[in-house]
């Protein structure tokens, strides 16, 4: 790899590159375009996607052994690579990880660490999130840079299946490892694929109980759609976090969002504020959901809800 | 406006805000319909030491000045007047056992409401509201102790309270000077609830007969002397309306709060209703009625704190803030118009919850008796 | 076991925050919070006290505004508090490093465990934690749910993207918190009076041995080229009908019109 270029970790599991983590090369594509940088990827563990990370548009893939995952040890490794090659830029998929991954390698580079991008500036900055989504900042690194990038901000890059690259095994001496992860448990099995979702039908506190937010589940159902929630749907245990759209869950852009008893805090709308048509049903004519719904319908979202279910039968059949 | 208090207190009243916006305010509104007592909140409430907010300092109390009480009883009214009903019947209990009980009495009944516990006060009978003269229940003497038998009627916290502060007659021949007060622990044999009132308003507080058959207590259980009755619990009430004008003040600034937030968002021809002089001339009326409630209250804690009498203050503070209450809700409801009707919006329970204002700890027609004679005076 | 809770006062994150005439986010009308995820980790600071011993000390960067902050905390579990008197920190790093240097004076003895909130409601960068560990060379666990003592160390419950992970590290260590499924408690009247007699310590940065140049305005690895409101969009009609079945009549029209059914 090239000193002073733009290094990607892509993130994989069971060797599918995470969509978070093709949204981070997408940024590091723009990032090249111009700055005139070569991107190298960095496979850490399972290197069987190799392959994949070029036909996405790395120009050089580094692939670093290890058993699992470790923080400690990426950390190292990440840390290691930077210093190896200079890099000016390292990018990673906003995932938990990928957010703790950058903050250390940054304190241990002396790069400025920037977090959750959105996107990019025609000079190189950065875009993001603060205060709730109310405002957006644009940053940029003084020197070196670690930048995060949002889930459902950046895309995919295009595939190129005839696109190559060389393959370097890179060796990281490993090291003690501080904090060890003993065991991981999946509880959420389904994965809920809201970044590429068409329809989303989305509930909020004003579904009012579990059964109730049921009737979110059978509209989405009916349309083709995922179901979406706001925090606190969630906090109430009428579905599960990776529902969750907003400044904590996902930024969603879908054709058409229907937010179901969603009130419409700050921290909500600026996850799907980017929809393409939105439709709100809120029973207060002054929820602020309503300042950013092209349809808002006044209304008991209990009452609503099952009558638009049989208008959409209807209409189906 | 609100009560002017220490400005050191004022994070106490936030974080009672907090609590009361929190875990109060919505939660309450399920319960008004089902009329279930919230035992949960109460809970809640109890381990913050809501319930020993008067308890005197010299009995393990926090100290906290009558003002702040008042301003804390105030949001705890806003959030919803069942609450406050609960905490005053409490601190109406604990009054009595201050103004006439032993030192061993008075301990007892702050160390209960200091670990979260309710108080009770039983006057009232089927037959002896405002006459309390008529009072049917005795108490015999027998060796040590007293035998109580007799049935109270709409005593608020009636079957939750862990004391119960009741009056009964020792010798009816004497007719009111012939009443004697006791202060009985739940659990005593012979004493016992019975159904929960099915009430109009303040839904969330817990109102019951409380019947004593055969109820025998030790003789040290009686406050004061035999006869005595009658009088503390007039000086009870004296004290205590003061508070209960206190809650009706809550109610009737929540009508202001919710007739506010209203108006400025609901629109008719093209405008907000709010910018509609008739209305903000409703709007001042209600600010008027309730910010004159709330300093007479101010006025007879101050008269209190001064150990000056405050009777006649205390019957119009109650008397008026009551009134007030009832008042400032019926103009809510008709500034939110057929929504105010609705039981979907706020506004209708604060009619419910503001009628007992006038009812209960002495009609507003006895209020008027004593506010009258103390004008008057004998002649 | 000795915890120390570093915690930050952010504008209430109930509030919208635009932007002044000045350019700058207009915050003086917002009430000062403490952060959320820091009450989480105060809260979770103060149950593992109660369960297993030790103290609770709150730390903090700011000026005297800063002592309404430290002093909620102390009316709901923390035990001593102490602030760092400096007003301006370049960024999440230089926090960190300000931060590391006062934690190593704020206490008594040292500290066994330091609590972060996962982010802040504001700046939400989510990295002072995990750099304050890098800083001080301690092992750091992020996205706590749960934590409880183990062989002289922590175990943690970490919330990952589909589940838990349970991780290990030794003490002294950093772990930041996220929501766990429990609320914070409320103050009790008792607590928030004896709050307010509790002394809160005050620290300089010369007192912490702290160096300017790594946390003042020339230490600052990242700057802000602008801010601005997000670009806003325009609402559309709004169906308010008495009957409800009319109400979603229009609107099915309105979206089968734009092909969206």
């Amino acid at each position: 790899m090239e000193n002073q270029g733009i290094l990607v970790y892509l993130e994989s599991t069971d060797g599918q590159i995470l969509k978070v983590s093709l949204e981070a090369m997408n940024a590091a594509r723009k990032l090249a375009q111009l700055s005139g940088k070569k991107v190298g990827a960095v496979l850490i563990g399972d290197a069987s996607a190799a392959a994949a990370a070029a036909s996405y548009g790395a120009d050089e893939v580094l692939t670093v052994a290890a058993h699992g995952y470790q923080p400690d040890r990426y950390t190292d490794i990440l840390t290691a690579l930077c210093e190896r090659y200079d890099v000016s830029c390292l990018l990673l998929g906003s995932t938990r990880d990928g957010k703790e991954l950058a903050a250390r390698v940054a304190a241990r580079t002396g790069s400025g660490c920037i977090s959750d991008a959105m996107s990019m500036t025609e000079s190189g900055a950065w875009v993001r999130s603060v205060y709730g989504g109310s405002l957006q900042e644009t940053v940029s690194a003084k020197g070196k840079a670690v930048v995060t990038v949002r889930s459902g901000t950046f895309g995919k890059p295009e595939l190129d299946e005839g696109r190559t690259a060389p393959v370097t095994a890179e060796t990281v001496d490993a090291t003690p490892l501080r904090s060890v992860i003993k065991d991981a448990v999946q509880e959420l099995s389904e994965s809920v694929n809201l970044e590429d979702a068409e329809i989303i039908v989305a509930g909020g506190r004003g579904m009012g109980s579990a059964e109730n937010f049921q009737l979110v589940h059978e509209l989405a159902t009916l349309l083709g759609g995922v179901v979406g929630a706001s925090r606190p749907a969630i906090e109430d245990g009428w579905v599960l976090r990776n529902h969750q759209v907003g400044q904590s869950g996902k930024i969603v852009a879908p054709k058409l969002y229907i937010a179901c008893g969603i009130s419409g805090a700050m921290q909500h709308v600026s996850g799907m504020s980017g929809s393409g048509f939105i439709v709100a049903i809120n029973k207060d004519e002054d929820a602020p959901i309503f300042e950013v719904a092209d349809v808002g319908i006044v209304g008991n979202v209990t009452e609503i809800l099952p009558l638009l279910i049989e208008e959409v039968k209807a209409r189906k059949n | 406006m609100a009560f002017l208090i220490n400005p050191e207190d004022q994070d106490l009243l936030d974080s009672v805000r907090e609590f009361c916006e929190k875990e109060i305010k919505e939660q309450c509104k399920e319960y008004d319909v089902s009329g279930e007592w919230p035992a949960e909140i109460y809970a809640k409430a109890a381990e913050l030491g809501y319930n020993g907010l008067e308890v005197p300092e010299e009995y393990g109390g926090l100290g906290l000045e009558r003002i702040t009480v008042a301003a804390i009883m105030e949001e705890f009214a806003r959030a919803d007047a069942g609450f406050v009903t609960t905490i005053t019947a409490s601190n109406l209990a604990l009054k009595a056992v201050l103004i006439g009980g032993s030192e061993e009495q008075k301990q007892r009944c702050c160390d209960l409401l200091m670990e979260g516990n309710h108080g009770a006060f039983g006057l009232t009978e089927p037959m002896a509201g405002s006459d309390a003269g008529n009072s049917k229940t005795t108490a015999v003497r027998d060796g040590d102790e007293y035998i109580l038998n007799g049935r109270k009627c709409f005593i608020t916290n009636g079957g939750v309270a862990s004391f119960y502060v009741i009056t009964a007659m020792t010798d009816k021949s004497q007719g009111i000077k012939g009443m004697s007060v006791f202060v009985v622990e739940a659990g005593t044999p012979g004493l016992s609830t019975g159904n929960h009132e099915n009430k109009m308003g303040i839904r969330t507080s817990n109102t019951c007969d409380v019947v004593m058959e055969d109820c025998r207590v030790p003789a040290s259980a009686m406050m004061g002397n035999e006869g005595d009755g009658y009088k503390i619990a007039m000086k009870t009430l004296d004290m205590s309306r003061t508070w209960v004008g206190c809650g009706a003040v809550g109610i009737a600034q929540r009508a202001i709060d919710e007739a506010v937030a209203y108006g400025k968002q609901r629109v008719t021809f093209g405008k907000p209703i709010l910018k509609n002089q008739a209305l903000q001339f409703k709007i001042a009326d209600m600010e008027i009625r309730v910010e004159t409630a709330r300093q007479m209250v101010a006025h007879a804690l101050k008269l209190m704190d001064a150990g000056l009498p405050y009777s006649r203050e205390s019957a119009i503070a109650k008397c008026y803030a009551g009134d007030v209450a009832v008042q400032n809700a019926l103009e809510s409801i008709q500034i939110l118009g057929g929504y105010g009707y609705s039981r979907e919006y706020p506004v209708e329970k604060l009619l419910r919850d503001a009628k007992i204002f006038q009812i209960y700890e002495g009609t507003n027609e006895i209020q008027r008796m004593v506010i009258g004679k103390s004008v008057i005076g004998k002649f | 076991m000795e915890l120390l809770v570093c915690i930050k006062q952010v504008p209430d994150d109930t509030v919208n925050v635009t932007m002044g005439a000045d350019g700058a986010p207009k915050l003086d009308d917002i009430a000062p919070v403490v952060n959320a995820f820091d009450t989480y980790a105060l809260e979770m600071a103060a149950r593992f006290k109660e369960a297993n011993g030790g103290s609770v000390t709150v730390l903090t960067i700011g000026g005297e505004g800063a002592v309404p902050a430290l002093r909620s905390c102390l009316s709901v579990g923390a035990d001593r508090a102490c602030r760092v008197e400096e007003a301006s920190v370049c960024d999440p790093q230089g926090t960190a490093y300000l931060l590391s240097q006062a934690s190593k004076k704020a206490g008594e003895q040292p500290f066994d465990v330091i609590f972060c909130g996962s982010e802040s409601t504001d700046a939400a960068s989510g990295q002072v934690g995990a750099q304050l560990a890098e800083t001080l060379g301690l092992p750091v666990i992020t996205n706590v749910l749960a934590l409880e003592p183990k062989d002289g160390g922590i175990s943690a419950k970490q919330e990952t993207e589909d589940g838990y992970r349970v991780v290990e590290a030794a003490c002294p260590c950093v772990v930041t918190i996220v929501k766990p499924d429990y609320e914070p408690r409320y103050p009790s009247i008792k607590s928030k009076m004896a709050a307010r007699k509790m002394p809160v310590a005050v620290l300089t940065a010369a007192d912490a041995q702290a160096d300017a140049s790594k946390f003042g305005p020339e230490a600052a690895k990242v700057q802000r080229a602008a801010i601005s409101a997000p670009p806003q969009r325009q609402s559309g009609v709004k169906i308010q009908e008495k009957e409800a079945a009319e109400a979603v009549r229009r609107a099915m029209e309105i979206m089968v019109g734009q092909k969206l059914i």
